[in-house]
């Protein structure tokens, strides 16, 4: 008896152990195979365009920085990442106004036909960009607004918006209606409910909503590409340029440092965002 | 401190009507429980009263004050939420000073009276936290605080006490009988639980489908229920009930052929009547009811036995002990000023279900 019974928590202990470790080995090999090429485009804008293309890769090769010091003294590329910065985060800061607002008019209004609204505004996401992206252009030159910030801006809203509003329509729709109720009872308007309450405690879903918005906005190609020409090109249409450069070929270590250079800022807001949503939400506000 | 006035109230959601006319006059400073099973719109009352449901007909006063179509806020009233909802990026000070920094009272005067509130619930050494680091009977506290702190002219209770264990539940039960005895301000306490409203309320308005179906201090309610719905719901254990036709007066013949033969007729004459008897009603006797006993419960104090007559179940509540066995067959009687009869009605599932 004596002897079943201090074995089998110890046989336990080493099954759980074994399942332990095929979940944290499961969790490496899911990790690298999308680290690869992160680390492949790291590697390779260090490197001179002769170790870019040997026979096997090389993994220790001479270090340089030519390509960075080359295309980031380059007048076009520290403009083209000062016009994603303006466009992506005037983006970003506009549709999470306007989606927070009416992602809780949606979770909290009853309105005739609210619901209808909301998922009409939900299916003009599956519209294909391209579709929309040469009336856009149209509708652009007319108004005599083609390669400026602002054009950009509205049209990341125009998908950025129903995200946004989605994802907060969710996240209000789980906070206890009762919260907003006592906050009139104590003398709020709806309005002012919304803003002392609602808003403060909703701050890590805004915020972690916010970044999500602006890595979106960061990283869009084809809108930048029919909207813009010279003055608000963007990153990723310099990317595309590079790429496609078809006098000299794809400059390889140009395209993978201005690459990487593009990846750390969104690498960054990913953490804050982690960080964000691991803090609890309406944590405390009910019985628990 | 206020009177409140329900004046013929009406709720329709679109062409569903889920109030039916309510009139309701509450005196300054009594304690009134809304009670019934859910759905009956007690808590679309109470949320009327409060102003976060529109009233569709009718009118309701705080005061001389007409308060129908005014927001919550211009109402003067405090509630306390079924799930307390404290707001958590808030401390135990800040929830409970939040009204009245609505309302743009003198800090000074704000400490004083959180200070004041928190020392009443025994709140003083957790004004610093957040709700998050409360227990569930804590947080219940800090939204009694919250509402007292206002001094209110009404306060709104919706089933605060619905999410605590029973230990917890009765403790609490205390605590707001004890804190309207200090404050005596005007309440309305919207509970299902039948207990609860008779141990707080100075009158208790059971609800039915929309309608008050009676309304009176708790005892009256006990003693003189007025139809099987009213009789089912207040008790614990629920009243016994028997469905026959009166056969010469005094003799009541089941639907199974049992003839029972009562203590009294019934004052109205009626033919057909559902009588009720009370658990703790029942005497042990020598002739009387033959019933046989199932089950026999004893707690020290008194004795729960079940039993059959004709097959149907019933239960008698006696007091101090009994030597009565499971199996045996026995006879009860009942006092004739204790025996009750309705007109008959299906008994509501209250009835069926056993109380917490």
């Amino acid at each position: 008896m004596t002897s079943i019974d201090t074995t089998a928590p110890k046989l336990r202990r080493r099954r759980r152990s074994y399942s332990h470790a095929a979940r944290v080995g499961g969790a490496i090999f899911i990790s690298l195979l999308f680290l690869f090429p992160v680390f492949w485009m790291v590697l390779t804008s260090f490197k001179s365009q002769v170790d870019i293309f040997t026979t096997p890769p090389k993994l220790f090769f001479d270090a340089t920085w030519a390509t960075y010091i080359e295309y980031f003294t380059r007048a076009d590329i520290p403009d083209r990442l000062l016009n994603t910065v303006i466009v992506a985060t005037g983006a970003g800061i506009l549709s999470i106004v306007v989606g927070t607002l009416s992602g809780y008019a949606l979770a909290r209004i009853r309105l005739r036909g609210a619901a209808t609204f909301g998922v009409l505004i939900l299916m003009s996401r599956g519209v294909p960009p391209i579709a929309l992206a040469v009336p856009m252009f149209l509708v652009a030159r007319n108004m005599g607004l083609t390669d400026k910030h602002i054009t950009l801006i509205f049209a990341y809203c125009t998908f950025l918006i129903p995200y946004v509003m989605w994802l907060m329509r969710s996240f209000f729709v789980s906070l206890p209606k009762e919260l907003e109720e006592s906050a009139m009872i104590d003398g709020c308007s709806r309005f002012g409910a919304f803003f002392k309450i609602i808003v403060p405690i909703s701050m890590p879903g805004i915020l972690s909503t916010l970044i999500f918005s602006i890595i979106l906005a960061w990283e869009e190609l084809l809108f930048a590409l029919v909207l813009t020409s010279r003055d608000a090109v963007t990153i990723p249409v310099a990317i595309a340029g590079i790429a496609g450069d078809t006098e000299t070929g794809a400059n390889w270590a140009a395209l993978t440092a201005v690459g990487t250079v593009t990846v750390i800022p969104v690498v960054i807001f990913a953490l804050l965002v982690q960080k964000w949503l691991i803090q609890g939400l309406a944590d405390g506000a009910t019985k628990g | 401190m206020s009177t409140l006035d329900i004046n013929n109230v009406r709720k329709a959601y679109g062409a569903v009507q889920v109030i039916h006319g309510i009139t309701l006059n509450i005196q300054d400073g009594e304690f009134v429980a809304l009670v019934g099973p859910s759905g009956c719109g007690k808590s679309t009352l109470l949320r009327m009263i409060a102003g976060l449901e529109e009233v569709t007909a009718g009118d309701i006063a705080i005061g001389d004050r007409d308060v129908t179509d005014l927001p919550p806020k211009a109402r003067d009233i405090a509630m306390v939420f079924q799930n307390y909802a404290l707001y958590p990026h808030m401390t135990v000070r800040d929830n409970m000073g939040f009204a009245l920094k609505q309302r743009r009272t003198p800090k000074a005067e704000i400490q004083e009276r959180v200070a004041d509130a928190a020392r009443i619930l025994g709140l003083e050494d957790l004004l610093g936290r957040k709700p998050r680091a409360l227990s569930g009977g804590q947080r219940q506290r800090v939204a009694m605080g919250r509402a007292i702190v206002r001094n209110p002219n009404v306060f709104l209770f919706d089933e605060p006490l619905s999410n605590l264990d029973a230990k917890l539940r009765v403790q609490m039960r205390s605590e707001i009988k004890e804190l309207h005895q200090r404050l005596r301000t005007t309440t309305v306490y919207v509970t299902h639980d039948q207990i609860e409203a008779m141990t707080l309320a100075d009158r208790v308005v059971v609800m039915n489908g929309g309608v008050i179906e009676q309304e009176g201090p708790p005892l009256e309610l006990y003693d003189h229920p007025k139809s099987v719905f009213v009789a089912a719901f207040i008790g614990s254990p629920p009243m016994n009930f028997f469905e026959g036709s009166i056969e010469n007066a005094t003799v009541l013949r089941l639907d199974d052929g049992t003839k029972l033969q009562l203590p009294k007729p019934d004052p109205k004459g009626r033919e057909r009547i559902t009588m009720g008897v009370r658990p703790e009603h029942f005497e042990l006797a020598d002739a009387g009811w033959p019933a046989t006993v199932s089950v026999v419960e004893a707690t020290g104090s008194e004795t729960q036995i079940t039993a059959r007559i004709a097959g149907k179940l019933i239960r008698v509540l006696v007091r101090g002990r009994t030597d009565v066995k499971a199996g045996e067959n026995i006879h009860l009687t009942v006092n004739p000023d204790l025996i009750h009869m309705f007109d008959p009605a299906p008994i509501p599932d209250v009835a069926l279900e056993e109380d917490h």
